[in-house]
């Protein structure tokens, strides 16, 4: 019977990974954007002091480092408000995946390196830590097991919340 | 048509015990929100409001803890022999750095040049060198005393650039003052070696750390901004190009 319930794992497991997801990518680029400060800095300080967070991990060109930089806060925003509305889920959920594992694979790199460095995640100066990593690493998994759920699910609709062209006759 | 084999839930069955008809449809509520592209949009637009709140308020409360205005040490606290360009520069940058860290050394070979010629000499930046002598470097306390008792003679320059140059070298033989003695003439080594001696300028390094303890400087290099009572404290290197856009950002806020 629970497993004819809207209620089962899978759908807890993408219903879960859509609120904490959206919810730290959306803070996550307010918080670049606005660096926590007040009065609010100029969008452009606080961008290039994000091109200077980015810069610190070492592993783009100054181009780059200056392109990420320059649109990733909004990229994060829209893609958690995305996630959150849950329109085309699989298309949102794929691409904050493959963002989550660019960071995860950022941090262990920077981490295995011994870089001193802030994290850049948030607003606050954050160390890089073992713990950055596990967290990182614990929000990928879960961005990899939403999306593989989220084509499961749509592959095969629960039959209450099937689409209506679905119905039998 | 059992609902296991694709059927749609019409909320017309099994209304022979109400209390299960009612969680049926919650459970289709739910069940339709995480479905895609079945999305109740007047209570998104009232969750997104509520969402954008908390975020202003969640930011805002992060603040406190970022070592933001009023907690980092000002220019009274500076010791003017290790400070460089115009006290009355718009912007004031503090580099808390250990003479024995490496990229503390690749900081000072990509950045420090640039940024004198560019932004110190031209009364843009005022730029200050704060000792952080780290507990896990052996000679980087040692290395911090020499140079500020160069610094003391108008040598701190010379002195700096001589120990992160030659860092390797001095760092595993423990010879800070044969590098030292290497890059100034014998009189000024003189000196420099009677104020190390002296230790009268071993508080000044000890104040230094206690004004890294309220940014908090947790690794090195960390360099601090001071901008129109703003605080950017930053951990790490940095490439010139990319601090440049950011002073040029910072002295162009009205």
């Amino acid at each position: 019977m629970m497993q004819s319930s809207p209620l089962n794992f899978r759908r807890a497991v993408i219903w879960i990974g859509r609120l904490l997801l959206a919810g730290i990518f959306i803070y996550a680029g307010y918080a670049k954007l606005t660096m926590g400060l007040h009065p609010r800095p100029a969008i452009g300080v606080a961008l290039s002091f994000f091109a200077l967070q980015v810069d610190s991990y070492q592993i783009l060109p100054t181009w780059a480092v200056k392109v990420v930089a320059n649109l990733l806060p909004f990229i994060e925003i829209g893609l958690g408000l995305l996630l959150l509305i849950g329109w085309k889920l699989r298309i949102w959920a794929t691409l904050i995946t493959i963002v989550m594992l660019g960071f995860f694979f950022a941090v262990v790199r920077s981490y295995a390196m011994g870089l001193q460095i802030n994290c850049g995640c948030f607003a606050t100066p954050e160390p890089l830590t073992i713990k950055t990593v596990l967290r990182d690493g614990a929000l990928a998994a879960l961005a990899v097991l939403m999306t593989i759920f989220a084509f499961q699910e749509a592959a095969k609709p629960h039959p209450w919340t099937a689409r209506q062209n679905s119905r039998s006759a | 048509m059992p609902a296991s084999e694709g059927g749609r839930y019409n909320g017309k069955k099994d209304h022979g015990q109400p209390g299960k008809t009612a969680f049926r449809v919650e459970c289709v509520i739910l069940g339709r929100f995480i479905q895609e592209d079945r999305v109740n949009r007047r209570r998104l637009i009232v969750s997104l409001f509520v969402l954008l709140a908390s975020l202003e308020l969640a930011v805002l409360t992060g603040s406190v803890s970022a070592g933001m205005p009023g907690q980092a040490p000002g220019v009274s606290d500076v010791d003017a022999y290790c400070a460089f360009g115009s006290k009355t520069a718009p912007l004031r940058m503090e580099v808390y750095s250990d003479f024995q860290c490496p990229a503390c050394k690749q900081l000072f070979k990509t950045t420090n040049q640039p940024l004198m010629d560019n932004y110190v000499n031209t009364g843009k930046v005022y730029l200050i060198h704060r000792d952080f002598p780290l507990p896990m470097h052996a000679y980087s306390r040692v290395a911090a005393s020499y140079a500020r008792a160069a610094a003391h003679i108008g040598k701190f320059e010379v002195v700096e650039q001589a120990l992160f140059q030659n860092q390797e070298k001095w760092e595993a033989n423990g010879d800070v003052k044969g590098t030292v003695t290497a890059a100034l003439s014998p009189a000024e080594m003189k000196k420099v070696q009677a104020l190390v001696d002296g230790k009268t300028l071993e508080p000044l390094i000890d104040k230094d750390k206690q004004a890294g303890q309220l940014v908090p400087v947790n690794q090195t290099p960390t360099t601090v901004f001071h901008y129109k009572g703003q605080t950017y404290p930053y951990a790490g290197v940095m490439s010139y190009d990319i601090l440049k856009q950011f002073l040029d950002q910072l002295l162009s806020q009205k």
